[in-house]
């Protein structure tokens, strides 16, 4: 059985791979009418790559250990969910689903494309070549499907701090807003070939962008809830150069979406479109490169194969030189030059522009400077998240400043009229609002303050004008999308000045009927018990959190002993309130009677989750606002 | 002419970030902790199985052999199944093996010695965790290897065979 179910799998990738082939041959040969075209095959690729991925998914779920990947990955004791989620928290299988949403992406998009045949047929065919690399990948140094010649009788586990249900979502979601960008990748080197970046091009290539984008940010959005649950320390985002991995496209992903409604509306931008598009992906590449050749260091890591890492960069610059090579040939005869005021929106879009590549050339530079000085000079550096707040935050000055008055400007023209209308008073609400609040709490700097007066007159101009009563009802304007993300956008700054001035933290021993006093709060050892669970077992210290002698939470942080691997760790236990969590960790306990304890309070968390799902929400409004009026 | 050189230029830097990659793959040292490279921290502990003097961070820098200093406690079950590793470690040539131990009492740590043996050349009895905080240590085991004062390389959590052999002795023969 397992040897028929290894080899249906291979079987299958094969298909898929010769499948590719003929898709990259059709691109440029022309298809004709017949059934071997760009729809029905890239419908088997499709099908034949779901299969070998369900196959992937079965193995793990009746944990048959015949297969190397699975003793390696699972465990018989450990719950079903993980025993599915086990099956892409390995390098194998995460591959085999980059692959799989990669062939999503392609079939969809061969689905639903209203585009001229041959910009279809080619943007399938450079997909395809994508597909055709990663699948040698994995046929070639990750074979997924590779059997033991002695099946052992139980597997070797799942890292336990890769067990939780977000982990489990989150690379799926990261996964499919990468790929979603390898989409728009092709749909431009398409479009640079048939020197058909227009209009037409641009509206085509939004949709995906903005639905490529959606998944991205909630991919990160995940990644650093899982983080801050999981992790322990406190925080919800750390500079990690992983993390960073996935904020670069994110940044590139976002200027190229507002560079792309430039070219729809004003035929203008051609080749820096073009440019943005093929930069997101690279640095999607490049993200993944880094991640899986082990040259990074971080939870994220895979095991490191120099091999793998050799087979990523060779097929990464593979890409990149034959696409920025097309870019360096055609690139200098798309652009058509217009005429606009300095004061209209494509000033300021193209401000914004410039800013967002200012902030990813200083992200680059901390995750990718390390790594030179390392090589060149031999000399280890550590970048910090003083090195990125420092020389970030004077950008989102300028930035916000530029996000409020951009939506107000005309195209082409200057307006400036319409523009003071309509933001003098939410200027004035917010200087009056934000003074008061700062009168209030001491703690607030200068640049705090201004930067807490520019978010809240970004979200009031763009509610304000987005959202109107009028005879007694609601109206939501055609731009709430924007608005909504824009202001979410907004939310997210106000929430991390707010939790970084005023977050708590104490570290200490504690034993129990200890009393521990964080800000206004008493925290209560009250108790310690263990528990046996299915794969682990745990020790729980519990928590009375009291304000004014009354009981307000009980908390219990937890630290799990795990069997397969024998691993530890800690379980944090937050409680959330509206305006604040309270967070409290505990470190291995001893044979004394002190554990150590760490209580962290950290005000406005709950309004960088909101403020992320609202940039999400805001996108969805634009794309449905788009469908509905296609 | 200069429009269509500013063209190329996106090709250029890809194309110098591949070589820097490319050369980043085949280069060994890769650090996982913000001491790496630093000079070890300074500390001065009891000695476990020895009350006369203390052990002190000279102890460390004074030798021009590679240290390897092993924090453990006996309530810690993975520093267990590491002993027979740690075993092997001290038998190597020119290879140091110190002990922490961290937040233990004397007779938990003693017993867990005398029963398992002693790979160690000293051990530091660090009873409030003090000077683990100061090397970085967020749980046990945790191995640092340090040489000529220098903190060369941290490993996290009990070290298996298959990496001793993998990694750490690579390290050592690196290092000779």
């Amino acid at each position: 059985m397992s040897e028929l179910l290894s080899y249906l799998g291979i079987v299958s990738l094969c298909v898929c791979l010769l499948v590719s082939l003929a898709q990259i041959k059709i691109s440029y040969l022309k298809s004709n009418a017949n059934y071997i075209n760009y729809f029905n095959l890239s419908l088997i690729q499709f099908v034949s790559c779901l299969l070998s991925f369900l196959i992937l998914i079965y193995i793990f779920i009746t944990s048959d250990f015949n297969f190397s990947l699975v003793y390696q990955n699972s465990h018989t004791e450990k719950p079903m969910i993980y025993k599915l989620s086990g099956s892409w928290g390995n390098h194998e299988g995460s591959l085999l689903m980059w692959i799989l949403i990669l062939t999503i992406f392609n079939f969809m998009f061969a689905l639903m494309s209203k585009a001229n045949i041959r910009l279809t047929e080619i943007t399938v065919g450079v997909q395809s070549f994508l597909i055709l690399g990663f699948l040698l990948f994995l046929l070639f140094t990750s074979n997924p499907f590779s059997l033991l010649s002695e099946p052992p009788n139980e597997g070797l586990g799942l890292n336990p701090i890769l067990q939780d249900p977000f982990l489990a979502i989150h690379p799926p979601i990261l996964y499919l807003g990468y790929v979603g960008f390898s989409l728009i990748f092709s749909l431009a080197i398409a479009g640079l070939l048939l020197n058909h970046i227009d209009k037409n091009w641009a509206s085509i290539v939004k949709k995906w962008t903005l639905s490529a984008w959606i998944l991205l940010t909630a991919g990160i959005g995940l990644g650093s809830y899982w983080a801050y649950n999981e992790l322990g320390w406190g925080g919800y985002w750390f500079w990690d150069p992983v993390e960073n991995a996935s904020l670069m496209p994110w940044l590139a992903g976002t200027a190229l979406i507002h560079c792309v409604s430039i070219l729809e509306k004003r035929n203008t931008l051609q080749s820096w479109t073009v440019l943005l598009s093929i930069l997101t992906f690279a640095l999607s590449l490049i993200g993944t490169f880094l991640v899986r050749s082990g040259i990074l260091n971080s939870v994220h890591a895979f095991a490191s194969d120099p091999t793998r890492g050799l087979f990523i960069l060779a097929f990464l610059l593979i890409v990149l030189i034959a696409s920025l090579f097309i870019f360096a040939r055609k690139g200098p005869f798309l652009d058509k030059e217009i005429k606009y005021h300095l004061l209209s929106r494509e000033t300021g879009i193209l401000v914004n522009n410039w800013l967002f590549l200012t902030i990813l050339f200083i992200v680059f530079l901390g995750t990718v400077y390390p790594i030179f000085t390392d090589i060149v000079l031999n000399e280890n550096i550590t970048v910090g998240s003083k090195y990125y707040i420092f020389s970030i935050t004077p950008i989102i000055f300028l930035f916000i400043f530029a996000m409020i008055i951009t939506p107000f400007l005309n195209w082409s023209t200057n307006n400036y009229k319409i523009l003071i209308q309509k933001i003098y008073k939410p200027t004035l609400l917010s200087v009056i609002l934000i003074f008061s609040i700062s009168l209030y709490f001491d703690k607030l700097s200068i640049t705090e303050i201004s930067l807490l007066i520019l978010s809240s007159i970004l979200i009031m101009a763009n509610l304000n004008s987005n959202i109107l009563f009028k005879n007694n009802s609601l109206y939501l304007t055609s731009n709430i999308g924007r608005a909504l993300t824009h202001a979410g956008f907004a939310l997210l700054i106000i929430s991390i000045i707010a939790n970084a001035s005023y977050a708590k933290e104490k570290i200490t021993q504690a034993k129990v009927d200890d009393k521990i006093i964080v800000g206004n709060y008493d925290f209560i050892f009250s108790s310690i018990s263990q528990k046996k669970e299915k794969n682990y077992h745990k020790i729980i210290a519990n928590f009375e959190m009291q304000q004014h002698s009354g009981t307000l939470k009980k908390l219990s942080p937890e630290i799990r002993f795990y069997n397969n691997p024998p691993t530890i760790t800690s379980e944090t236990s937050i409680a959330r309130m509206l305006f604040k969590d309270i967070y409290i960790v505990m470190n291995v306990p001893e044979n004394q009677e002190f554990i150590n304890v760490r209580i962290h309070i950290k005000p406005f968390m709950n309004f960088i989750w909101v403020s992320i799902l609202m940039m999400m929400i805001g996108g969805l409004f634009s794309i449905s606002y788009r469908i509905k009026n296609s | 002419m200069i429009r269509k050189i500013l063209f190329y230029s996106p090709l250029s830097i890809i194309v110098l970030l591949g070589i820097l990659f490319y050369y980043s793959l085949n280069s060994e040292t890769k650090s996982n902790s913000p001491l790496i490279g630093k000079e070890i921290p300074e500390f001065s502990i009891e000695r476990l199985l020895n009350d006369n003097d203390q052990f002190t961070s000279k102890d460390l820098t004074s030798s021009e052999n590679i240290n390897f200093i092993n924090v453990w406690a006996s309530w810690c079950i993975p520093c267990r199944a590491e002993h027979n590793v740690l075993e092997l470690l001290s038998k190597i040539d020119n290879v140091d093996l110190y002990g922490i131990n961290h937040k233990d009492t004397k007779k938990n740590a003693t017993n867990f010695i005398n029963t398992l043996g002693n790979p160690f050349r000293e051990i530091g009895f660090d009873s409030d965790g003090r000077t683990s905080i100061e090397w970085g240590v967020f749980g046990v085991p945790e191995t640092f290897i340090v040489h000529r004062g220098k903190i060369i390389y941290k490993h996290i959590g009990p070290i298996h065979i298959s990496e001793l052999e993998d990694t750490i002795i690579p390290i050592i023969k690196d290092l000779n």
